[in-house]
């Protein structure tokens, strides 16, 4: 029983991290905007590291998945807002619709690109945000170009002041647990055969294979699993917290962009990586658009090049190697 | 007068067609040398259309002149991102070289933007136009269709008659054997890979003579997906193939228009985009060869 | 009974005929070794075996089992194992994991827990004796320890069958004595049929197997006993490229 608990060591310099920001957003005055921020980065990037960083499988469309989430709960309310008593069931059936909405698109999605490998993988993802939004505009689904927009419905089920704390207050807590929840569930995984699996064919899918690994199987589940949180950090981030929804907003590649800098900065694979990843991002991304307004991608597109080139590991990648033997590398992977 | 309409907007998707393959020749080049998807590819594209931009509103200089300098703006600009970026990651995981030059793309764009600022520019170039009875061709889309052309047979001469051409056919066969028969192949994918960027930002400026007024650092994205769905219609890595995938795409693409534009209540241009999406997962699912290629 | 049959398999790439309607039969237990140059089609047999490629003509039967168009990941846990001509290991996990991987994915009753897993790995890298590079990243090894590594890796699965493809490789002449040895107890031991396949004639491997097997150009030219082997014109004609002076 000790030795299952000693496994989940290291969860605890990422939920150290966790309180510590709740702890400073709560107990400093204006610095809740800040963690809000950072909250955000840190669960898009735990959510996109169980695919990218585990598998080693690009996937440029990813932010579709947190754009159908968006959806899922902005359909949910509009749709159920004349329901009398819902109250905040109606957040519980937002939740349910989105994880629904970015399971349903992540097998479709998977189905085609998973039989793919490397390139082929990338080249057929990089479209699917584009082509999700444009389905949306074109075929005029879901209200087309013009968007949901759910503030009055908000307000009219759970009472002006409740919606209002629910979106400058609870909406950050929930991404607080979903960050949480996606780490433990990246823990879970490596430390059971799906991330053996996941290692093996990251490194040599066709060995993988010949020593008795369904790569398929362990590809699609790391692949639905990023998805879904991805989903439930769009219906939170997105749409509880700025209670609307726009195609090109939600299906903007941008995000995809800073998923993928947060995961490599911190360290592809790594559990700790997407926090220090998203720290260190969100934190230089927030005092750059107060001093250097409009230079933020400017600065991060070299920086992604010099970690590819000099630093493929991440900051916790050479953490890790740096800690081995030592008591710390029990709580560092 | 539907069939009249259709016609015209064919032999619009023909001419456009070859632009588009002339600009995903690099794109295969690339990737059928280095086995490197430059997924910053449309970004290329996007600088190639800005040295057109500011040759023609600062200097004056007609836009045909302004080929050959983007084309050497092109290979400076490969050399450059080969020696300091890609050298190092040719042996690397893919994901490495993906991330690469996706971030290298995002670079060109921002600093594009830095320059010349995020808004649309154009420029007007007067030369008239021609009318086919079906349709009315504005010469200068004719110029560029015919401009794309003589690109690819030069590209195919080069490859076929020249030594460096031959060297670098000989290592995309097979590198180590090459690199046995004395071929220098950090050379050769040096060469391919500025050649390839060469020609992509030399397309930029045969491109600008479809969008008058849609010049911006942010223009390259849906060149980008554009690209792959052509490139994978040709096969991925045949610049030839490349080239009659544009055509073919020229054609899908103006032929859907016309017919969803039939359809009450949807907005024709968004679902042609969506179209080539499907398209492309469609051809990857089949024959991820490329349906042109015979292999 | 033979533990691997194969009728009449026919591997073609575009126009060539990498293998060409080879048959062959292997018995539980059997040492043998399959002999070819470069080129000659043994690893391309290998990895119809093993599931990479499916044949346009003929049948694998293993075990009794039709497995011919069987995908690769249900074959190892029937007992397939194999090691690969240029080392495959799992570069960023360490030695230790790599081992593990064998055992928990390819035994057959797939219920094979992580730590117990981790158990096996830790004897059988023992059997190779690798202890001390257990916690390396397994990229870091020199060639031989990766070949080692993944002979423990291929053993970990509990094979009926093993295929070691250029084991002994770049080994020193003395090392490949010892490895020859022990690959014999080990099979002997655990009742596993190895088919070890060598570019030359190797004295070392040859002369454990108790049949050998000559490939060229795709083709089966010899399948006999060792000693019969060794004198067929055939063999002397592939390797000296003359007929044998009389």
């Amino acid at each position: 029983m000790k030795k299952e608990i000693t496994k989940y060591y290291p969860l605890i310099p990422v939920f150290t991290a966790y309180l510590f920001l709740f702890l400073v957003g709560k107990n400093i005055s204006g610095m809740w905007q800040l963690v809000a921020m950072l909250l955000f980065y840190c669960a898009m990037g735990q959510a996109f590291n169980i695919f990218l960083g585990m598998t080693g499988y690009v996937d440029f469309g990813y932010v579709a998945f947190m754009g159908v989430g968006t959806y899922g709960m902005a359909l949910a309310i509009t749709n159920l807002a004349h329901i009398e008593g819902l109250g905040i069931g109606i957040i519980i059936i937002g939740f349910i619709l989105a994880l629904l909405m970015s399971t349903l698109l992540s097998m479709a999605v998977g189905a085609v690109a998973l039989r793919l490998r490397g390139a082929y993988f990338a080249i057929a993802t990089i479209g699917v945000n584009e082509g999700f939004r444009f389905l949306i505009e074109g075929a005029r689904i879901w209200n087309g170009s013009e968007g949901l927009i759910f503030t009055a419905q908000l307000n009219q089920i759970l009472g002006r002041e409740a919606a209002s704390s629910l979106m400058t207050y609870w909406a950050d807590i929930m991404v607080l647990f979903i960050a949480a929840l996606a780490a433990f569930v990246t823990l879970f995984y490596m430390r059971s055969k799906i991330g053996y699996a996941l290692t093996a064919l990251r490194e040599d899918e066709d060995a993988a294979k010949v020593m008795g690994i369904n790569v398929t199987k362990y590809k699609i589940t790391a692949f639905i699993t990023s998805a879904c949180f991805a989903g439930l950090v769009g219906a939170t981030s997105w749409a509880l917290k700025t209670p609307y929804v726009f195609p090109p907003e939600v299906f903007e590649i941008h995000y995809t962009i800073e998923a993928i800098i947060i995961v490599l900065l911190g360290g592809a694979g790594t559990l700790l990586g997407p926090v220090v990843g998203g720290l260190i991002y969100g934190i230089s991304k927030y005092y750059l658009s107060i001093f250097m307004p409009g230079f933020q991608l400017l600065i991060f597109a070299p920086i992604i090049i010099i970690i590819i080139v000099l630093f493929p590991e991440g900051v916790v990648g050479m953490l890790k190697s740096r800690t081995k033997g030592s008591v710390l590398a029990r709580f560092i992977i | 007068m539907f069939l009249e309409q259709l016609t015209g907007n064919l032999i619009q998707g023909i001419v456009l067609g070859a632009v588009y393959g002339m600009a995903t020749m690099g794109l295969s080049l690339i990737f059928g040398v280095l086995k490197v998807v430059n997924v910053g590819h449309g970004a290329f594209i996007m600088v190639g259309a800005f040295v057109t931009l500011w040759l023609f509103n600062a200097l004056g200089i007609n836009p045909i002149l302004a080929v050959p300098v983007a084309f050497a703006v092109g290979m400076g600009l490969g050399f450059i991102f080969y020696y300091t970026t890609m050298q190092r990651l040719i042996k690397a995981p893919e994901l490495a070289t993906l991330l690469a030059t996706f971030s290298i793309g995002i670079l060109l764009e921002e600093l594009v933007k830095l320059t010349f600022g995020s808004e649309f520019r154009g420029y007007n170039w007067v030369v008239g136009k021609i009318d086919i009875g079906v349709t009315v061709l504005p010469m200068s889309k004719l110029y560029a269709c015919i401009g794309s052309v003589i690109i690819a047979l030069l590209l195919y001469l080069w490859f076929n008659k020249t030594r460096a051409g031959s060297a670098v056919r000989s290592v995309v066969e097979d590198s180590e054997g090459a690199r046995v028969c004395g071929v220098n192949v950090g050379g050769a994918y040096a060469l391919s890979f500025a050649l390839g960027i060469g020609l992509t930002v030399a397309s930029g400026v045969l491109l600008t003579m479809f969008i008058p007024v849609g010049i911006n650092p942010y223009m390259g994205g849906g060149y980008t997906l554009k690209a792959f769905v052509i490139a994978v219609l040709g096969g991925l890595s045949s610049p030839y193939g490349a080239f009659f995938g544009g055509l073919a795409f020229g054609l899908i693409e103006n032929g859907s228009y016309t017919l969803f534009a039939l359809i009450p209540g949807v907005e024709p241009f968004a679902l042609t985009r969506f179209l080539s999406f499907v398209m492309l997962l469609a051809i990857l699912l089949i024959k991820p060869t490329g349906l042109l290629s015979t292999k | 009974m033979s533990l691997l049959k194969l009728e009449n398999i026919t591997k073609r790439f575009g126009g060539l005929i990498a293998v060409n309607k080879v048959s062959l039969e292997i018995s539980k237990g059997e040492f043998v070794g399959i002999v070819g140059p470069n080129g000659s089609g043994k690893t391309t047999l290998f990895n119809v075996i093993s599931g990479v490629y499916f044949p346009e003509e003929g049948r694998v039967i293993f075990d009794g089992q039709d497995i011919t168009t069987l995908q690769p990941y249900k074959r190892a846990p029937l007992g397939i194992g194999r090691t690969f001509q240029i080392p495959r290991p799992f570069a960023s996990a360490t030695v230790r994991e790599n081992v593990a991987v064998g055992a928990m994915f390819g035994t057959l009753s797939g219920k094979v827990s992580v730590d117990e897993s981790l158990e096996i790995a830790d004897k059988t890298i023992e059997r190779v004796r690798l202890q001390e590079h257990k916690d390396k990243p397994a990229g870091a090894l020199t060639p031989v320890e990766k070949k080692l590594m993944e002979i423990a890796r291929a053993l970990a699965m509990k094979p009926k069958l093993l295929l070691m493809d250029e084991a002994m490789a770049g080994m020193h002449p003395n090392d490949i004595d010892q490895m020859v040895a022990f690959i014999k107890q080990i099979a002997v031991e655990e009742k596993i049929a190895i088919v070890s396949m060598v570019e030359h004639i190797m004295r070392a491997v040859v002369g454990m197997a108790e049949k050998v097997i000559v490939l060229h150009q795709g083709s089966k030219i010899v399948d006999a006993p060792t000693k019969e082997a060794l004198e067929d014109p055939k063999v002397v004609e592939v390797y000296l490229g003359h007929p044998p002076e009389e």
